[in-house]
């Protein structure tokens, strides 16, 4: 199934290669890369010395407190600041009318209000900005403040939403937007389908619950405003601050402080344009600004909860012929990154199955409730439940084996999936048979201890589109620099939120430069020192600024190549540079160090830097159709299989065994890899079996730990990883990415496992013991 | 203020004079979640870690005394089953070694761990002030929502259970360890082949099921009257929805935790 464009994807590809590494003709085995280096920050992490947000605060600093809103919907009438100014103690009480920016912020559509003016749209709305000596004066100012409301009726559920004569959340109304895709007529389609399953699954609201809390702090000198406060996308937060407060660009600095975990949490803008105000304010002055739990999950944007309506048809052999989908997503409040996980939702509507005719529908409605918005697998999460839900129903209705259903209609290298998009590389049925040939799929065993107990197998198979996507510019960029003294440095504002971006950018330069690791010093995150990257998001950092990184340090290595021929008389081309030392590879008892190198290079003048950007194209999506020849730049895929117990009695879920297998492309660091899928599958298990923020008029009743219940290690089987490497054409050393995926194939297999051993398909997640009790009990 | 006494007799002292009352402070795992949640804000606490005798544990004919600070880390070591079980359930190793079973059952939380355990076992509490000392069962000590009959003055100094029950306890919650009970259960047998039930997480305080104990010790316990026992659990709580779980499904969970654990106890 040969057709132009794949052939025209492979050629690109193919000059990805060649131009990226000045060794991709080299064979032979790799030194750094694809070996499990010890992670460079994990000493220091591990003694405690690591600045966090809250490290960098100091008794002589001044603290800062947000106040929220009293009302999830209402018109504000009145802000007085007098008796919170009068407090012994507090420096500043900052409104809306203090801004000097157009006071608004969002990452794609720019529909909120940094400090709410007008109106509050739910709970975690911000209103004033109170700056005192200690924290505890500012928490006692904020009781000081009084607001006069008019409140609204509040719009907490999406029916209510779309009613006509629903109050309007925003001046435009309560619908944020569509997603549309059209492939072949699926109701025709549909009509002639032998077997038909339809079915509707909602998914929850889900936080991201990383441990360290939203903090950092800020400083205004009269020239550059310094805000270190961790985000996802420094650039981009840079942008939106300035915007906001009305300061130029290149006033703004803002440096990322050790940060622990971050999920999509921190990509909405949180601390950072508060912050700005008040050292902007209060010049001279150092500002801290923290969150408690309660706050962090009250203010923070969640994971989108969806509700699918999804209809799969096949003819009676199993061969997929037609899907129509809908999906509803609560955006909550506002806009945040919503309209990108719905296209996310249509795009990957129907995972890595091959189905001709494709309806998918996305609508994305506005409540009273948090706002939605980027977290782990942004929006597949939720799509890949309900496709291989379905599938797993469809499997049921037509006796057949939901294995062979799967194999059956899995795509291969050169088909397309529901984009259009042609996938030469697609490696989904390896992923399935190394995870199905793992649990010994064809003699897995349903004998348990006891009548109540029920075992059950589930698998899931997902695809995933890395990158943002859909035409939306994506590029990483990374310079590379010789220092006098023999270091490599390599600066990119690429951000280790946990993940080990830290060790993947420093193996790639050492292994295409050809140094030891420890000569390779990163410097990273600083919009000062570091040049733009693009967020830590969407799978990417490996895949753009792993090849960013390669590129830069190609380049240097050329240049190195070139000194070290000049200075020994040697042809460029024999010049091999090992272990730190360049020599001609026919009379390598000539060698210079990297120091030499240095001083070489500066003495006659050459370069000692280079520069890497990488940015590969991707085409907007036909938004009446969703169609893309090239929506996202590669896809991933992977599969995942598992086994529970479920008590039928207490509707209890344990999962005994878990398999977990992605097609990574190359593992630069096989355990940081083998780290992210662990985690990823650990999330997964806490999506499906417990996690959910539960909201009562627009309030969220369990905003901490003591009942916001995440997975712990009694929860979680050993995860048994398997790490397939089929390169990719246009990854560094091939590797593609391992992010999100993990997550997003988890939940599907728990689902998969639970209908297996109850025999009923579980609707609302997550499957908590009371659900699936009800749902075994329901008639 | 922030008082240390190192013996009981100073700190029911300070307890008496001071004029808030003064708060008990152990392990803090109940009074500073408290605090940090902004609701409570004591103005003076009597620290009990430094009064060795506090964490004492006696063992007399078939019972043991367990002084007021004892804790759950502490508890989890004892040949008791049902309160081993339960102590062994609370939070994680941490807070074990902080907690103490005295402070979880003054906070009187109805979804107390300890408290359960200590109900099925008829455990004795000694409240002690400068006025003198009281013992009263623990079945008498729950008054109502987060509400005991320790006055003002008093301190839990002691604790004493039998160690001549037959017993076990289990709880459930949403995840396998460091859960808030969605209901929590303990059994047991006395000598005399009586029957002890007790549950949290099901009413205003942790309970004794009355009823179905004396429907056992009156008809025996076999696979069939434990079944019936187990139906009149369900009829003898109160539990409210809330976001742990709704009414209905923790009546249900009762009933078979009941069955369970009493089956378990025959069986064994």
């Amino acid at each position: 199934m040969s057709q132009p464009i794949d052939n025209l994807e492979e050629a690109v590809a193919r000059l990805h290669v060649a131009s990226k590494s000045s060794s991709a003709y080299e064979s032979g085995p790799r030194k750094v890369v694809g070996k499990s280096a010890e992670r460079l920050d994990a000493v220091e992490k591990a003694t405690g010395e690591t600045k966090y947000g809250q490290d960098l605060f100091d008794k002589k600093f001044l603290f800062a407190k947000v106040l929220r809103a009293a009302h999830p919907h209402a018109e504000i009438l009145r802000i007085d600041t007098r008796e919170a100014k009068k407090l012994p103690g507090v420096v500043a009480v900052i409104t809306h009318s203090d801004v000097t920016g157009t006071n608004m912020h969002g990452l794609i559509r720019r529909d909120q209000e940094v400090l709410c003016s007008r109106k509050v749209r739910y709970l975690g709305d911000a209103l004033a900005v109170v700056v005192a000596k200690t924290e505890e004066i500012a928490i006692e100012a904020l009781g000081r403040i009084k607001v006069d409301y008019k409140p609204l009726p509040n719009i907490l559920t999406m029916e209510d939403a779309l009613k006509p004569d629903a109050p309007k959340i925003h001046t435009e109304g309560n619908v944020l937007g569509e997603k549309h895709l059209r492939r072949g007529d699926a109701p025709a389609a549909m009509r002639e389908a032998d077997v038909v399953v339809e079915d509707i699954i909602q998914t929850q609201t889900v936080d991201h619950a990383f441990l360290d809390l939203e903090a950092g702090r800020a400083r205004y000198d009269g020239k550059m405003l310094t805000i270190e406060v961790a985000g996802q996308w420094l650039h981009e937060e840079r942008r939106l601050i300035a915007l906001a407060i009305g300061l130029p660009l290149e006033q703004l600095r803002l440096i990322q402080p050790a940060t622990g975990g971050a999920f999509g949490g921190r990509e909405d803008i949180s601390i950072q344009i508060y912050l700005s105000l008040a050292a902007l304010k209060l010049k001279g002055k150092t500002i801290c600004l923290r969150y408690s739990r309660s706050e962090s999950m009250v203010a923070r944007h969640k994971r989108h909860p969806m509700r699918v309506h999804y209809k799969l048809g096949a003819k009676k052999d199993g061969t997929l012929v037609a899907a129509q989908v809908t999906f509803y997503v609560d955006k909550g409040a506002y806009a945040s990154t919503g309209i990108a996980a719905m296209r996310k939702a249509s795009s990957h509507a129907t995972g890595p199955y091959k189905v001709p005719n494709v309806w998918a529908d996305v609508i994305g409605v506005f409540t009273n409730n948090n706002p939605c918005g980027a977290m782990r697998g942004f929006g597949a999460v939720q799509t890949a439940i309900a496709y291989e839900g379905l599938m797993d129903r469809l499997a049921v209705k037509l006796g057949m084996d939901k294995a062979e259903l799967r194999m059956k209609n899995l795509i291969h290298s050169g088909d397309a999936v529901t984009t259009g998009q042609i996938v030469p590389n697609a490696t989904g049925v390896e992923c399935f048979e190394a995870v199905l040939k793992k649990i010994d799929w064809k003699n897995r065993s349903y004998e348990t201890a006891a009548p109540h107990l029920k075992r059950g197998y589930g698998v899931s198979v997902i695809c995933f589109g890395l990158g943002y996507g859909d035409g939306f510019p994506d590029a990483s960029r990374a310079r590379c620099k010789l220092t006098a003294d023999g270091m490599v440095e390599v600066y990119s504002s690429g951000i280790d939120v946990g993940q080990g971006l830290i060790n993947m950018i420093a193996q790639i330069v050492a292994e295409e430069v050809g140094v030891p690791l420890e000569r390779v010093r990163p410097i990273l995150a600083d919009t000062q020192l570091t040049p733009e990257s693009g967020s830590t998001s969407a799978t990417r950092q490996t895949y753009f600024t792993g090849s960013a990184v390669q590129l830069a340090a190609s380049e240097l290595k050329k240049q190195l190549q070139d000194i070290a021929a000049a200075h020994l008389e040697e042809l460029v081309y024999e010049i091999k540079i090992d272990n730190g030392e360049a020599y001609n590879v026919f009379r390598p008892e000539r060698r210079l160090t990297l120091r030499e190198l240095a001083r070489e290079g500066k003495r006659r003048g050459f370069s000692l830097e280079a520069m890497g950007v990488y940015k590969p194209p991707t085409v907007p999506e036909d938004t009446a159709t969703g169609q893309s020849m090239r929506a996202f730049v590669t896809y991933l895929f992977g599969s995942h299989a598992c086994q529970v117990l479920v008590d039928t009695e207490t509707g209890e879920v344990k999962v005994e065994r878990y398999i977990a297998c992605h097609d990574v492309g190359k593992a630069i660091n096989p355990d940081q890899v083998i780290g992210q899928i662990q985690g990823g599958v650990t999330q997964g298990i806490g999506m499906v079996l417990m996690e959910e923020v539960v909201m009562k008029d627009g309030k969220i009743m369990n905003p901490g730990f003591t009942d916001y219940i995440l997975p712990t290690i009694r929860d979680v089987p050993e995860i048994e990883c398997i790490v397939l490497e089929n390169p990719d054409p246009g990854g560094p050393f091939g590797a593609r990415g391992v992010g999100e995926p993990p997550l997003i194939a988890c939940g599907p297999a728990v689902m998969s496992a639970i209908q297996d051993a109850i025999g009923k398909p579980i609707r609302i997640l997550p499957a908590t013991p009371e659900r699936v009790w009800r749902t075994i009990s329901e008639k | 203020m922030f008082y240390q006494p190192n013996v009981i007799e100073e700190a029911l002292g300070l307890k008496a004079e001071l004029k808030d009352g003064g708060t008990f402070i152990a392990g803090g795992t109940d009074v500073v979640v408290l605090m940090n949640h902004g609701k409570a804000a004591p103005e003076n606490f009597i620290d009990l870690t430094h009064i060795p005798e506090l964490r004492a544990i006696h063992r007399h004919d078939g019972a043991l005394e367990l002084a007021g600070n004892v804790t759950y880390a502490q508890a989890g070591k004892l040949p008791v089953r049902c309160l081993a079980l339960a102590s062994l359930s609370v939070g994680g190793p941490g807070i074990r070694e902080l907690g103490t079973l005295a402070g979880n059952l003054a906070s009187a939380s109805p979804a107390g761990d300890g408290s359960t355990a200590l109900l099925a076992l008829d455990a004795e509490v000694e409240l002690t002030s400068v006025r003198g000392a009281r013992r009263l069962p623990l079945d008498k000590f729950f008054l109502a929502y987060r509400k005991t009959a320790l006055a003002v003055d008093e301190m839990i100094t002691k604790i004493t259970v039998p160690t001549t029950y037959r017993s076990d306890w289990s709880k459930n919650g949403k995840r396998g360890a460091m859960n808030i009970s969605i209901v929590a259960a303990a059994v047991a047998i006395t000598p005399k082949k009586e029957t002890r039930i007790a549950l949290a997480s099901v009413a205003a305080t942790p309970i004794r099921c009355y009823k179905a104990e004396k429907f056992l010790t009156e008809n025996g316990l076999n696979a069939g009257t434990i079944r019936q026992a187990a139906e009149i659990v369900r009829t003898e709580i109160r539990p409210i929805t809330d976001h742990r779980a709704s009414a209905d499904y923790k009546v249900h969970l009762s009933g078979v935790m009941v069955r369970r654990l009493l089956e378990n106890l025959v069986k064994a």
